[in-house]
Order: C-alpha cells, then structure tokens, then sequence
C-alpha cells in the first residue's frame, strides 16, 4: 500500500539530492582536513599558473630593460625578489582558499545532517 | 498594488511551472544579446560576425550550462582580438586566464555577473549592477563585478586602440603589448569605477541585512548616494571625466530597479516543479511535483442580463423552464448543458462539483447566477497551482426559454470568494 508521508518524503529528499545535495554529497565524501587540503592543493596549482603568466606578461613588458641590463642586473636579487612576491601570493590565496572552503564544508555538513535526518525518519517509516 | 502582486504570483507561477522553457528560452537571448553586442562593438574577424553562427552559438548556449556563455562570449571577443593581432588576442587570453584560475574556481555561480557588468556598460546603465548585486548578492560579488569592469574597460581600450594597433608594425609586438597593458594599468577611470563598485556592494548588502524598518529601500538610496560621491570624490582626485548627469541619472535608475528586485526578492528562492524517480523494495517511484501557490485574489463582477425584461415577465415564464431543468438533471453537467442547448458550462480541476450543481439548477437563468457562486466559493478556495482557468455560463431570458439565449463569460482565474447579494435577492425571489 502506498504510504503518502512516506511518498512526499521521498519525493522531498530526492529533490535535494539532485539539486543542491549533489555538490553536498561531494564534500561531505570527504574528512574536513582532507577536502580543504585538496582545495588548497588546487588553489595553489591554480595561483602558480596565474602567478606564471603575470611573470611572462611582465618579462614581456620589461623584456627591453632585461635585454639591456641583463650583465648588469643583480640575478640572484630579482629570483630571491621573484619568489618571495609568489610566496607572498601562495600564502595570501591559500589563506582565502582555507577560509572560503572551510566554511562551505561547514555548511555542506549542515545540510547533510539535515538529509541524514531526514533518511532516519524514512527508515522509521518502513519499520512501522 | 494588488495588481501587481497578483501579477508577481502569476509570474511565479508561470516561471516555476515552465522552468524546463523558460531557462533555456532567457539563455538563448542572453546569448543571443551577448554575441551581438560583441559583434556589433568589435567585429573584426568577418566571418564570425555572422547572425548564422550567432544562433547557432545561441542555440548551443540555451542548453549547456550557464557558464558556457562567458565562455563562447570570451572565444568570440579572443577570436575579434586574433584578428586584430595576435599580440591584443595574447594579452586577453592571458587576462581571462588569470581571472578564471584566481576567481571562478572560488564562485562560478556569479559568472554570469562578469558577463552582465560589461553588457549593463554597454547598455550605459552600469550602476545597477553594484546595487543588484548587494541586494541580491554577497559581498564577494564585488570581485565578480570588479572583473566584469576590468573586461570592459579592456575591450574598450582594445576598440578604441584598434586604428593605433593596425597602424604598428607587425613585428613590434612589444610595443603593442605595451599600448594595450598600459591602457589597463593606468586607467584610472576603471580604477576608480571598481572602488565605487566594491563599496557600494558592501554598503548594499550591510544595510539590507540590518533589522530595520525598509532595510531593502535605505539600502538601495545609500547604495546609490555612496556610489555617487565615491565617482565623484574619484572624479575629483583623478579627473577622470565623469558625467554627473549621467552618474545621477543612473543612481536613480538604479534605485528603481532595486526597488523592482524588492517586489520580487521573494521569487528568488521559488519552489520549482520536480520530477523525481526512485524506488523502494515495494514500487517504483515516478513522480512530478508541482509547487503550490497561494494566489493574491480578483474582485470578481457578474454580468446580469436583461434582468429588467426578467422581472417583468416572470409570471410566464416559470412554467417554460422548468421542464428544462428536468431534464438537464438527469444529464452530466457538461452533457446536460449542451442537451439543453441552454446552458453551457465549461470548467476545469476544482470546478467540477460547481458545474455539477449548474446542471441541477437550469430551472431558471437567474440560478445560473447562483452556479457562479458556487464556482467562486469553490475557486477562492483552491489554493493549488491548478487554478480555475475559465468559466462559461448562459444566462437564459425567462421569456424566451425556447429559442433565445445570452452568454456571459467570466474569465477570472482567481475569483474572489464574494457573493452577488442582488442575486440572491432575487433568487429568493424566483423561488
């Protein structure tokens, strides 16, 4: 026999896992220190890329000076200056990174506690 | 005011009922509109500005996902850039690079704001962006507006410098590089419209959030008077040229159309029909769910037909109807109307008992009437997406039961649950 608290519950859930509970179940496969390790793995992948092609557009730029000043210009000094500008950028976005991505775990988790919730009552249902 | 709150309903409903056209008809425009507008203001490689390939793009957008538009609107402007040179298309690619890899990975979603921010430019109302986006948005929208400006502001350079870039030689590269960097670097105007934009979104949203009494409405004004004075303190430091006519003018507009989000804010988070499968150990699950709707009620207005001619000739006519309201009671409701060939009745969804009780009370056309009651007590109740969609009632003349008859139709969607008193004076009367 159909049970129709049963149905609209169902129905209700179901809605949620293809929407908005698709991503949530993404994050919530993950351990917290793991999901935002890989998000900040990947923001890092992706600030280098950035921080690459702003170099090459800048060496482009300046790429006259370098050619002239090349036997007179400190090398050591511009690499050491090079990599603490992308150390500084590293840090800064994976900073961003950490407090963007924790939070939406936190929220994901929210959201599927409620989902999980939600399952326990079913469960209950088919018991009765 | 009613009015437009039962056309807000009404929009609502039609938007979450045909969400599955609706979504992909409004992609294709913003496509559509994207790709012209790109066409029109650049359109150096010939063959991609073609209306051909624009609907074709268009069309493709309409069903991929929302970030394909600023991808095929990024490839268009790349493509017009390559065949101005190289060296334009080089630098875009990277700027769009950069802005993909530092931004888009944190909020894809306000992609679209990217987009919309240069096309609101074009369009010369760019201030409603900021203040759209701190009512509706977060104040991370800033960065997507920031983006969408620093867009602009470039392919606005890249067109302005075109005749400059085509007069250089091919193989100074670096001096185009140069031309076009420097005109983004050192463009204060951008500089200052990005700050302008960034407070103002940030202003926008604090406001709207507070607990006050018109949060949404103080915030929108504030919005735009901090918006103003940021221009014009930025104007004033960097001469950058602003119109002040132009800069009010678009306060104002943006207020207005802050006020129109207001009216809908509440759509934002709709309930959209879902059609879901699943299964447990017993049945399989296949079910469409519509949302349910309160809709904003209509005064409803009955036509009375000839009721002087009625009155006068009551007396005679009693004995002609009732005969016919016989036998449409024997009949369905809508089989005895059409028998009869007096009365007709057409309903839908909770109407049905209302047309019922029509069928049982033809004796007399000032009863029809009273049938249109029912129907509205039985409509105004009817919460539910499906709503009463039309009601036809004949209004027979007394005297002329046998060969004439009158149609009124009602078209009320949403009737309200009033009821006509001199109809049922003179009802009481009839009986």
């Amino acid at each position: 026999m159909l049970n129709e608290e049963r149905v609209i519950l169902m129905t209700k859930m179901e809605a949620y896992a293809q929407h908005e509970g698709k991503k949530n179940m993404q994050i919530g496969k993950y351990f917290r220190g793991d999901y935002i390790s890989l998000q900040i793995l990947k923001s890092v992948i992706s600030v280098t890329i950035a921080y690459v092609v702003c170099f090459a557009i800048y060496i482009l730029y300046h790429l006259e000076d370098f050619l002239q000043d090349l036997y007179k210009m400190d090398i050591i000094a511009f690499v050491r200056n090079v990599l603490l500008y992308y150390g500084i950028t590293v840090v800064g976005y994976g900073v961003i990174s950490y407090l963007v991505y924790a939070y939406r775990y936190a929220k994901a988790r929210k959201s599927l506690k409620n989902y999980y919730n939600h399952l326990k009552k079913l469960n209950s249902m088919y018991e009765e | 005011m009613t009015g437009l709150l039962e056309m807000r309903e009404k929009l609502k409903l039609l938007y979450s009922r045909n969400e599955v056209f609706v979504v992909p008809v409004l992609k294709f425009l913003l496509a559509f509109v994207t790709m012209t507008v790109v066409n029109g203001r650049m359109g150096y490689m010939n063959r991609l500005d073609n209306l051909a390939v624009v609907l074709v793009v268009s069309l493709l957008c309409s069903f991929l996902p929302n970030g394909c538009i600023i991808m095929f609107a990024a490839l268009f402007s790349l493509l017009h850039m390559y065949a101005l040179s190289m060296e334009v298309a080089l630098v875009g690619l990277c700027l769009y690079l950069v802005m993909f890899l530092l931004f888009f990975r944190f909020s894809p979603k306000d992609s679209l704001v990217v987009l919309l921010t240069p096309m609101l430019f074009a369009l010369k109302i760019p201030y409603v962006m900021p203040i759209a986006m701190g009512l509706v948005g977060t104040p991370a929208s800033a960065v997507s507006i920031a983006c969408g400006v620093i867009v602009y502001y470039f392919l606005n350079h890249v067109i302005g410098s075109a005749t400059a870039i085509n007069t250089l030689e091919e193989g100074d590269a670096i001096a185009k590089l140069k031309l076009l960097i420097d005109g983004l670097i050192d463009n204060k105007a951008m500089v200052v419209i990005i700050a302008a934009f960034a407070i103002t979104v940030i202003v926008v949203y604090l406001i709207r959030r507070m607990s006050i009494e018109y949060a949404w409405t103080i915030a929108m004004i504030a919005g735009a008077i901090v918006n103003l004075i940021v221009l014009l303190a930025g104007d004033l430091v960097y001469d950058t040229n602003v119109s002040v006519a132009g800069a009010i003018l678009g306060a104002i507009l943006a207020v207005l159309v802050g006020k129109v989000i207001e009216f809908f804010r509440f759509c934002v988070d709709y309930s959209r029909t879902e059609k879901v499968q699943f299964e447990d150990d017993e049945y399989y699950y296949y079910v469409k769910a519509i949302p349910k709707m309160t809709v904003a009620a209509q005064t409803k207005t009955v036509k009375k037909i000839n009721t002087q001619r009625r009155t006068a000739s009551r007396s005679t006519s009693a004995e002609g109807v009732k005969p016919s309201g016989n036998s449409v009671r024997s009949g369905s409701a809508a089989g005895a109307g059409t028998a009869s060939g007096r009365t007709t009745g057409t309903r839908t969804g909770s109407t049905a008992a209302a047309g019922t009780r029509m069928a049982s009370t033809t004796a007399a056309g000032t009863r029809m009437a009273s049938t249109t009651a029912a129907g509205t007590r039985m409509a105004s109740g009817a919460k539910t997406g499906t709503v009463v969609t039309e009601r036809t009632a004949v209004n027979r003349r007394p005297d002329t039961t046998a060969r004439g008859q009158k149609s009124v139709t009602i078209n009320s969607n949403m009737v309200e649950n009033t009821e006509d008193d001199d109809f049922y004076d003179d009802f009481e009367e009839w009986e």
